[in-house]
């Protein structure tokens, strides 16, 4: 498919990040297949102004939060039919089931998806995107000190949750 | 299990979870996504010079040239005798009135300032497209008039001029247009040309007949 040289640089950015901006939306919705609907949407509209995107400083971080703007207007349509549960407040969820038939290990993904929603989309940004703390902040509109202490808090409680989780699999 | 080996953990994740969505899929939603814009970003000028009566600006004469030669406007009489105008820059508006004129539309132009005050809109409920004026959308914009077709008594306004278009951080899915540059913080501040266009009732006045 000819699209030009501003198709080439969009299709070598796409390949390169698609994933890590698909587990990043992921920990952030709690189910596969919306977060790659929301991904993909989001890859459209930085096509359609790549222009701009392409001179982000932070593309990625650009895909994301405009993958999760997507889901918050559309959670606004939606919001006088579905009520949308944080997915990291659905108990009993095991191993996310939105991710089933990929090689995420489901202990993690569960750990993560039991942190509040902001500790998620640091963890994610900062560790799934590998953005600084600043870029962080300013995708997420928050300060930089905030994306601190939310990082700290998060790896915490997911260290302390793994090894609950460990120590009940080993038998004592 | 200590902090260096949860975040190797973590990190781990990712490329274990895989977009399977075509990029060609991907850039054909952009196209979509890209064409939709140009629609809001022109119904919203349109929609604006509509609402005010716009006035418009020129720069320097261009009736009746070869089309090889890209002035601000160029007028030009078909067979049919429908008058086509391209509109490609905002200037020489009182050129662009006087050539119409001599054409026989009896016209006010004015761009970028406001409508000639003498003008009065003509009355009744009419459709532009069926009174004989068919303004086409993007740039250059070409405005067809057909004078026969025009009604009794009636002239016809063109009106341009340049508003803001912009969005907001966070809301880059939202197109805003205004006639004022943006005070708050935006992401982008990019000036849009709006054209518009409407009967009027002809006086000497108005119309100069």
């Amino acid at each position: 498919m000819a699209v030009g040289t501003q198709g080439l640089d969009f299709e070598e950015f796409y390949r390169g990040s698609k994933d890590q901006c698909l587990l990043t939306v992921m920990v952030s919705v709690g189910d596969k297949d919306m977060a790659q609907d929301l991904v993909a949407e989001a890859f459209a509209r930085a096509w359609a102004s790549w222009r701009a995107v392409s001179r982000h400083p932070a593309p990625t971080a650009w895909v994301v939060r405009t993958a999760l703007n997507v889901s918050i207007s559309r959670w606004r349509r939606r919001r006088r039919e579905i009520l949308m549960p944080d997915p990291g407040r659905i108990e009993g969820r095991s191993a996310i089931g939105g991710v089933a038939g990929s090689s995420v290990d489901p202990r993690i993904m569960a750990a993560l998806l039991r942190l509040p929603a902001r500790q998620r989309q640091v963890v994610a940004l900062r560790l799934f995107l590998d953005l600084d703390t600043s870029h962080t902040a300013e995708a997420l509109g928050i300060a930089p000190g905030t994306v601190q202490a939310h990082l700290g808090r998060a790896i915490a409680a997911l260290r302390d949750d793994l090894v609950r989780e460990r120590s009940r699999e080993t038998p004592p | 299990m200590n902090d260096d080996e949860l975040l190797t953990a973590v990190r781990d994740q990712r490329n274990k979870l895989l977009m399977t969505t075509p990029v060609e899929q991907v850039i054909s939603r952009g196209r979509t996504v890209r064409a939709r814009r140009r629609i809001r970003r022109l119904a919203g000028a349109v929609a604006a010079v509509a609402a005010a009566a716009v006035a418009l600006t020129v720069l320097r004469p261009a009736g009746h040239q070869p089309a090889d030669q890209l002035a601000a406007w160029t007028v030009a009489r078909q067979a049919n005798g429908t008058i086509n105008v391209t509109i490609r820059e905002l200037r020489d508006a009182a050129g662009l009135q006087s050539t119409l004129r001599a054409d026989g539309v009896p016209a006010s132009v004015t761009f970028g300032s406001e409508p000639n005050p003498a003008c009065r809109e003509y009355p009744g409920r009419w459709n532009l497209s069926q009174s004989g004026v068919q303004l086409s959308s993007g740039g250059p914009y070409i405005l067809a008039i057909n004078p026969s077709a025009l009604p009794r008594g009636a002239g016809v306004q063109i009106g341009g001029k340049f508003d803001f278009a912009y969005s907001i951080p966070g809301h880059p899915q939202t197109t805003y247009i205004s006639p004022w540059r943006p005070k708050s913080p935006v992401s982008k501040v990019v000036r849009v040309l709006a054209l518009g266009a409407g009967l009027v009732q002809a006086s000497p006045q108005c119309t100069g007949s």
